[in-house]
């Protein structure tokens, strides 16, 4: 017999409130949080009597799937579920962002949940309607259904005109679409670096990281220690949310090489070295995005952690001779 | 008094660095990139998704373009996160190599091709502002690192898949 819950946003959270009741198809809570069980998911599971899962290490089919948790920061998690209409709980309070961010509804999606916003509900729970999938596709079906209307016999001025119609329709529709992300994705992350950047080299804390940086990011044998600390199968997966962490290192090399503490030369094989984790965080929800089966996605995430291990060194070392003549003085 | 004007300009200062910071990255990377990317949307569009669908599945069947050719087709025309649904078009054995190989591919794409991934461009940008900052083109960084890319992505799918292939058969023999 299962329950229902309520769960709201989080003082700084976004959307819902949802309420989850798991069926006998649909039973399973399961976490995305980088391994392990999430304690939100496994209070979810205790109230409502669903079965927690680390989506992790094992894979779910979508079909028994009632609700998943992630921790995404904004990039990819966050709407790649609500985009297939399965109820989202996130930890971290984000809001429409991302490039799925036109996905992320109040009645699929909840934010910065903490366990106090979830309680027991009384009452009918709703099913997820997967009803506004056909709306979601909008302005691009839209414009192909009336490109597709029956073809009565139309002269060649017509044909011209429609077909200018639609490519400039297009042009206008990436102008459109460009400057979304541009304010969803790239100003707010400027003005976070540029914040960053700011306090760092004013106030002193810039020498003390260039200190400890330079050194290691300057030579070959400290770029590869830094790519197999990355790249290590407990830590990639914690490393990885959107990129923030090699972001943000990527922006103190970059200080440190326009300083000159770090050689020029260095910035191809940098640019491997901080990122060997990439995406390790995101390979159940990357799998499942490829229609992988359960299994597959059991056996696929050790896999392609244990990989990185051995090719993060090798892409620095790769990185390292291609960058023979490059910015020599 | 002296002290506390003080403190407060450099508590400003810190954000007035930021500040010059923000109007420098707004005027010199923003105008060109909004260009680019609306550019490069456009191309997508017109092209559209099902031509790239029938032609990427072609090459998903040979290994060398397997992790080459149809991870950058992916991440170019489907981009970051999309991009991992390509992996319907192969066999299951196939589908950890090819997310791999696809999401490594995100970031070294962005040096030409920012659409694909313009949530995470300071991977390579603030690696790149820096080499601005001592009037160093950026066109040399910026090929190079996609070629890299391509090998480093090809090599991982090919590691992968047969890590993937010793860890399936150990437990197959771990139930019989």
């Amino acid at each position: 017999m299962y329950r229902a819950v309520k769960i709201s946003k989080g003082s700084s959270g976004w959307g819902g409130p949802l309420i989850i009741k798991p069926t006998d198809q649909k039973n399973k809570i399961v976490s995305i949080t980088g391994g392990g069980i999430d304690p939100i998911a496994e209070k979810i599971a205790e109230l409502t009597g669903g079965i927690a899962v680390d989506g992790f290490s094992k894979g779910v089919p979508e079909d028994e799937i009632a609700v998943v948790v992630v921790d995404c920061g904004g990039t990819a998690r966050c709407g790649v579920y609500p985009k297939k209409r399965i109820f989202t709980v996130n930890l971290t309070p984000v809001g429409q962002a991302g490039p799925l961010a036109s996905f992320i509804k109040e009645d699929i999606y909840v934010s910065g949940v903490k366990e106090s916003n979830i309680a027991l509900y009384d009452g009918e729970a709703p099913e997820a309607a997967p009803a506004a999938k056909a709306e979601t596709k909008s302005t691009q079906s839209q414009a192909k259904a009336a490109s597709e209307k029956p073809a009565k016999k139309v002269g060649f001025l017509t044909r011209l005109g429609k077909g200018t119609g639609k490519v400039v329709g297009d042009f206008y529709q990436a102008g459109r679409d460009t400057i979304d992300t541009v304010i969803r994705n790239i100003l707010p992350f400027i003005a976070f670096v540029t914040m960053l950047i700011g306090i760092i080299s004013k106030s002193g804390i810039g020498d003390i990281i260039a200190n400890t940086i330079s050194p290691y990011a300057g030579t070959l044998p400290g770029l590869l220690g830094i790519s197999i600390v990355c790249a290590l199968p407990f830590l990639s997966p914690l490393l990885g949310p959107g990129a923030v962490i090699a972001q943000v290192v990527g922006v103190l090399v970059g200080v440190e090489i326009g300083k000159g503490n770090i050689p020029p030369q260095y910035a191809l094989p940098a640019l491997f070295a901080i990122d060997p984790q990439v995406g390790c965080d995101f390979i159940p929800v990357g799998l499942s995005l490829g229609e992988a089966e359960p299994e597959t996605i059991e056996f696929g995430v050790p896999a392609v952690l244990f990989s990185r291990l051995i090719t993060g060194p090798l892409s620095v070392a790769i990185a390292y001779l291609f960058s023979i003549g490059l910015y020599d003085s | 008094m002296d002290i506390l004007a003080k403190i407060a300009e450099g508590f400003i200062g810190l954000f007035q660095a930021g500040g010059e910071t923000f109007m420098g990255m707004v005027t010199g990377i923003l105008p060109t990139l909004i260009v680019l990317i609306t550019f490069v949307n456009a191309i997508i569009k017109l092209v559209g998704e099902e031509k790239v669908e029938r032609f990427a599945a072609k090459t998903s069947r040979y290994a060398i373009t397997r992790y080459t050719i149809f991870p950058v087709l992916a991440v170019f025309f489907l981009t970051n996160p999309m991009c991992y649904s390509f992996g319907k078009f192969l066999d299951e054995k196939y589908k950890p190599a090819f997310y791999d190989a696809a999401v490594s591919f995100v970031h070294p794409i962005t040096g030409l091709f920012p659409h694909a991934n313009a949530g995470e461009l300071f991977v390579y940008m603030g690696i790149a502002a820096g080499l601005q900052t001592l009037g160093l083109s950026l066109g040399e960084i910026a090929i190079r690192y996609f070629i890299v890319g391509v090998i480093v992505i090809f090599i991982r799918g090919m590691l992968t898949e047969r890590i993937y292939a010793i860890l399936v058969s150990k437990n197959q023999a771990k139930e019989a």
